[in-house]
């Protein structure tokens, strides 16, 4: 295992990508941030402010999940776009190895962005507030370690696209249409009353699910005033749905490439 | 030593490999022949636990999935162009090494011995395919195995950089090495082979030296200049051998040993200005041994371009 960790490890150091999704991530996270700090600087300091700032962007900070979602898919996806899974299995023949270590790199980078794109936030909000915001207040207490499990999830999503679709341009499909057209349709559709019986499946939408990691609104005001019959799982639990929804696509990507000609 | 037995490989109906067992030893440059879709580099691919199949392959009693640090004692390299092209050359096989516990240094040195030093720093995507061959190779080489496995390492080189191929891998093999390596450069390989492995539609065709394959798939002639080429002629036809006389006046004799002819012409007094034994070449024997089984068979150009044959000598005269 050790030997893969350090191959994975010398691989996502070596290819530029990984630069600049982590700078860029970085970079529009704390433009975002600066700019909600900014405009943000006369309110009330509340928890959901210092969300918005920290998370660049509160419920909408997307960058960084999509940003490390990718950089899990080209783990996986380039070794078959650019024909590396033959060298890389000729040299790391124990495939579960390889691709639990390119879970974990991926995963430790991933933290180690979410955690400096956090640091700077905080940096940018005590500059133009004059303060930092308090980490232990409702709901920054519950949405920053949202926002990591989040990101982690993220990660682990794209590692297990990458792999299922053994390639990069499908996995990226799946990943940005899925959440904006298939789940907004769904949603949008439930609201037709021939459709109403939609309803119920809307709390299981995967990446919907997600997010409600980082909301810091309550789940029965999700979609505006009408929220309420949707039943939408608290932030917890709903990351549990987004969460099953990974495990199901990592273990039929696993699975698969156990099994498949390389 | 590498021994496969019984590799199978179906994609639906199609037997892409069908029940190959051979060995490759140590000390001995082996080579893989078969036309385009003969199984070779799915064999291969089969042969390194890339592709599932029936049969198993065995590197000195092991499976190449049981070895811990596999490029420490196989260097396998079937695909020239696998590389991430904007990871540099250095970068691509240090990455490797650190997965078999490969010294950094050791990567200077195998760039050094492919000649790709002054571009290791460059990122591949801008590399010939030669060069990219050569990184290849330099992958292969890198944990400086007791196997070798190369599918198609001369395409793209160029006749130096061939002949340089050539010499390294018969030095590994002199020291002791199992080289298995494919080439459609049927002229090379019969310079660099000693052993074939000849297959055709996934099927074995034939497992032993280069010389007993030319010999098996074509007859040798023996080749005489006289000059009483005609009275010579009937002579050896009389003794129950085939002739030709060829464009130049000399006679190309099947049938006969290079020995009896000679003691033919001895007896008759016949002046001999040359007696020699024509062997055919690698390249004919392979034509002769997988005709049959070609794949992908092309049409003559007339034919593409729907044009009349040439006339021959016999319908000019016709005419």
């Amino acid at each position: 295992m050790s030997d893969a960790l350090r191959f994975e490890w010398a691989r996502i150091r070596t290819i530029r990508s990984t630069y600049w999704l982590f700078g860029l991530g970085v970079l529009i996270t704390a433009i975002i941030a600066g700019i909600l700090a900014y405009v943000t600087r006369n309110d009330d300091k509340t928890g959901e402010v210092g969300s918005w700032v920290l998370l660049g962007g509160g419920e909408f900070a997307t960058f960084i999940p999509i940003f490390v979602a990718i950089m899990g898919i080209f783990a996986t996806g380039h070794e078959y776009r650019f024909g590396t899974i033959q060298p890389t299995l000729t040299t790391l023949p124990q495939r579960s190895a390889l691709l639990l270590s390119k879970l974990l790199v991926v995963v430790a980078v991933a933290v180690a962005m979410v955690a400096v794109s956090l640091a700077i936030n905080l940096g940018i909000a005590a500059i133009f507030w004059g303060e930092v915001p308090d980490l232990g207040s409702e709901p920054l207490n519950q949405v920053i370690p949202g926002y990591v499990v989040y990101i982690v999830l993220n990660a682990i999503l794209g590692v297990a696209l990458g792999q299922l679709f053994r390639g990069v341009p499908t996995a990226i499909v799946v990943l940005l249409v899925t959440p904006l057209i298939v789940e907004t349709l769904v949603i949008g559709l439930s609201n037709v009353p021939a459709l109403d019986w939609l309803i119920p499946a809307v709390k299981f939408l995967p990446f919907n699910a997600g997010a409600r990691l980082i909301a810091t609104t309550p789940a029965n005001e999700a979609f505006g005033p009408d929220s309420a019959q949707y039943e939408i799982f608290e932030r917890w639990a709903a990351g549990g749905v987004f969460a099953a929804f990974i495990a199901i696509i990592l273990a039929v990507a696993w699975f698969l490439f156990q099994k498949r000609d390389a | 030593m590498i021994t496969a037995q019984g590799l199978r490989k179906r994609y639906g109906d199609t037997v892409a490999v069908d029940d190959l067992t051979f060995e490759v030893k140590p000390g001995l440059v082996t080579g893989f022949l078969g036309p385009n879709g003969a199984g070779k580099s799915t064999t291969m691919r089969l042969m390194l636990g890339l592709d599932y199949g029936e049969g198993e392959t065995q590197f000195d009693g092991r499976r190449f999935r049981d070895i811990h640090d596999p490029m420490n004692e196989i260097g396998a390299v079937l695909e020239a162009r696998a590389f991430h092209p904007t990871r540099t050359a250095r970068n691509h096989l240090r990455m490797l090494a650190a997965a078999n516990r490969i010294p950094n240094s050791r990567v200077d040195e195998v760039l050094d011995l492919v000649g790709l030093s002054d571009v290791k720093a460059k990122k591949p995507k801008g590399f010939s395919l030669g060069m990219s061959q050569r990184l290849g190779l330099a992958q292969a080489l890198l944990g400086d195995p007791q196997t070798l496995i190369l599918d198609e390492p001369a395409n793209g080189l160029d006749p130096h950089g061939i002949h340089w191929l050539r010499d390294v891998l018969k030095s590994l093999a002199a020291k002791g090495r199992t080289v298995f390596v494919s080439s459609h450069l049927l002229s090379e390989m019969q310079l660099m082979a000693d052993e074939l492995v000849v297959i055709g539609r996934g099927k074995m065709i034939f497992n032993g030296s280069v010389d007993q394959f030319v010999e098996q798939f074509t007859k040798s002639d023996v080749l005489v200049k006289t000059p009483s080429a005609d009275a010579f002629a009937e002579t050896l036809q009389a003794s129950g051998a085939e002739v030709a006389v060829q464009d130049d006046g000399s006679l190309l004799v099947s049938g006969l040993e290079t020995a009896a002819v000679g003691e033919i012409a001895h007896r008759d007094g016949i002046l001999l200005h040359e007696l020699a034994t024509h062997r055919a070449s690698l390249e004919q024997a392979f034509m002769s041994a997988t005709g049959s089984t070609e794949q992908f068979i092309a049409h003559e150009v007339a034919e593409v371009l729907g044009e009349a044959p040439a006339p021959t000598t016999e319908d000019k005269e016709t005419a």
